[in-house]
């Protein structure tokens, strides 16, 4: 078993939806939920990318630096 | 009757059983289906999952970085179903070559997300105001229409040129601090005028450490540059296998 990863990280939505969605082992299921759900959250992926001030927004607080504290 | 289906997180290296205290979407149990020395992490799916929320993707998320605890991790794709276990198994013995070779390369490595912003606007414009609007390199002539296009075109091309160079000036003095704590690393250059860099970089368990300290140093010296870090990720970026239409 390998050691467990630090979980100090600070996950944000925007970086998770930037993974999850289109990256990552990516296989034709046998299932295809209602595209156009997905492409809602898409949709909303692709606003919160558009611009840094949003992302600011996003996290309350003014932009100063990093997300995370490194340890 | 809803037909109960089979939902993936991931792939990993353990054929082992889990001890059933993990649940996925839907509240439904997370265990994983072995093939060979490989699994894949699943749970139960009644396909009734609405609306498609962020909180599905966070789940999806959570799963899959629980599990990344006590294992190497292939994140799949969001929303990845089956029909039922047998199709799993089938696209598992499909992709084991692939899936190996790709658990044996990111095993003990996880991903970082680093994006850098810049105030390409204005770098932009103050680039442009430096010109005066009189790029005349080299010198165009007369004030025919078609000498004056080209000189819009030339003096933009010019102005482009300059704004690419100081990105990549910039984006070198980022990524000469930290690559050389990174096994591989993916960069996406400009993907609007102000998110200068979107990079992900795969780091070995052991080199985190020096790879966070690299990213404070050079923090501390970015000037007008703004940064964002984040992660450990499971390694999202870092999946090399072919796209398949259909297992």
């Amino acid at each position: 078993m390998s050691e467990v990863f630090s979980k100090s990280k600070n996950i944000t939505l925007l970086e998770i939806l930037d993974r999850a969605l289109d990256k990552g082992v990516v296989i034709s299921g046998d299932i295809v939920i209602s595209v156009a759900d997905v492409d809602l959250v898409y949709l909303g992926l692709k606003v919160l990318l558009s611009s840094v001030e949003t992302m600011e927004r996003l996290r309350g607080a003014p932009f100063s630096g990093a997300l995370e504290k490194p340890t | 009757m809803i037909k109960m289906s089979i939902y993936i997180y991931g792939i990993t290296d353990s054929k082992d059983k889990l001890d059933g205290s993990l649940k996925g979407l839907e509240k439904a149990v997370v265990y994983n289906m072995p093939y060979q020395d490989i699994g894949a992490v699943v749970s139960d799916f009644n396909g009734e999952i609405r609306p498609i929320a962020e909180s599905c993707v966070m789940k999806h998320e959570e799963v899959i970085e629980e599990i990344m605890r006590d294992f190497t991790v292939l994140p799949v794709k969001f929303l990845t179903i089956f029909e039922k276990q047998e199709n799993v198994l089938i696209m598992m013995k499909e992709r084991y070559d692939g899936f190996k070779e790709n658990l044996n390369r990111l095993r003990n490595k996880a991903e970082f997300g680093i994006k850098i912003i810049w105030a390409g606007g204005k770098i932009k414009e103050n680039i442009s105001d430096s010109h005066n609007g009189n790029v005349q390199d080299p010198p165009i002539s007369g004030n025919s229409p078609a000498k004056n296009y080209m000189r819009e075109k030339f003096g933009k091309y010019k102005i482009n040129s300059e704004f690419e160079a100081a990105a990549n000036k910039r984006i070198k003095m980022v990524d000469d601090f930290l690559s050389k704590f990174a096994a591989e690393k993916k960069l996406n250059v400009l993907k609007s005028e102000n998110l200068l860099l979107d990079a992900s970089y795969l780091v070995e368990r052991d080199k985190e450490c020096k790879f966070r300290a690299a990213f404070e140093h050079f923090k501390n010296i970015s000037g007008d540059m703004k940064s964002l870090f984040s992660g450990p990720w499971p390694p999202y970026n870092f999946i090399n296998l072919p796209i398949k239409d259909k297992v």
